[in-house]
């Protein structure tokens, strides 16, 4: 995956505007990192790259680069 | 000195019995007496299942229940080497947490078939003349996931529920073949399943769980404990049932 797939998907998981995340954000400025929205997330990277996230490690990530780095090479810089 | 929940001479089906509580309840069936025939997907584990069994004449069967036109057919291939089933233990399922913002159909499609329609299916070649004796009784696994709601847990809820109402529908259609169906309704249970979901939380998380539970979490025996109470002649009264086993998780 790309990471530009990436936040297209992290979008569908916060609901967020198509096109609106653009990787340099904080967590806390996309406003809806809920308890539901890490659900999803949890889930979404099961079921789309194999990974299998535990909660501690979510718990510790600030921003989207975060994220992106949890993922490590299952998204290219590209 | 009598053991009410004795079955010896009994033969009884476990799915699932490759883990948790599926081979928890083989082994405790195993030491009530019983002949064991345990499925599940992958030999190896199952084959752990069965040495950890007390006696001998146990079976063990490879099958995938997602083939469920299958079913029948396999259950009759498998009774006529072990001889009729006097139970049926259905512990195989698939758990699932999906919010709605990412739950697809496929998702839906695929856990409802295999913990609902195999559940049927399984009935249905149960019933079949040779595959089950004389008097039958037949335990499903729902949870606690059936009977009162959680946030992301929607389809595997409905999925829970079915079987609590499915239970009672065979129940009724089976009682003039003698055959008994019943249900238990576990909340969370120390398995290596549920383990690998509590490391995936936080401490926060992992507490907030186990409050919810006033006696703690449950273990494996907890839950086949009531599975052989309702397989054996302590059940003999009872069908269409679902008996909760949640440590007070459903008393609130």
């Amino acid at each position: 995956m790309t990471q530009q797939e990436f936040l297209r998907e992290l979008e569908e998981v916060l609901e967020a505007d198509a096109e609106s995340i653009k990787g340099d954000e904080t967590l806390a400025d996309l406003g809806s990192w809920d308890s539901l929205a890490v659900m999803s997330f949890i889930a979404m990277v099961d079921e789309n790259y194999g990974v299998t996230l535990a909660a501690s490690k979510l718990a510790s990530a600030k921003n989207v680069e975060d994220l992106i780095a949890l993922l490590g090479d299952k998204i290219s810089n590209t | 000195m009598i053991n009410p929940m004795e079955l010896i001479d009994r033969t009884i089906m476990v799915t699932g019995a490759s883990s948790g509580i599926g081979r928890e309840t083989a082994i405790l069936l195993s030491q009530l007496g019983a002949r064991l025939i345990l499925i599940g997907r992958n030999a190896e584990q199952l084959n752990k299942t069965l040495a950890s069994l007390e006696g001998t004449a146990h079976h063990v069967y490879t099958f995938d229940l997602s083939n469920i036109d299958e079913i029948p057919r396999w259950m009759k291939e498998v009774t006529s080497a072990s001889g009729p089933l006097h139970g049926l233990v259905h512990s195989a399922g698939l758990q699932f947490t999906r919010p709605l913002r990412i739950m697809s159909s496929e998702n839906i499609e695929e856990l409802m078939r295999v913990n609902v329609t195999a559940a049927i299916f399984l009935a249905k070649a149960f019933r079949q003349k040779g595959v089950s004796a004389d008097s039958g009784s037949i335990v499903y696994l729902s949870s606690v996931m059936g009977l009162v709601g959680q946030s992301g847990q929607s389809a595997y809820s409905a999925s829970k529920g079915a079987l609590v109402t499915l239970t009672k529908s065979l129940a009724l259609e089976l009682s003039r073949e003698n055959i008994r169906v019943n249900c238990v309704a576990p909340a969370m249970v120390t398995t290596e399943m549920s383990g690998k979901m509590l490391e995936l939380l936080t401490p926060e998380q992992v507490l907030q769980i186990e409050a919810m539970h006033p006696l703690g979490l449950g273990r494996p025996r907890d839950v086949a404990n009531a599975i052989a109470f309702l397989l054996a002649d302590t059940g003999r009264w009872i069908t269409g049932t679902t008996l909760v086993l949640d440590g007070g998780y459903t008393a609130h």
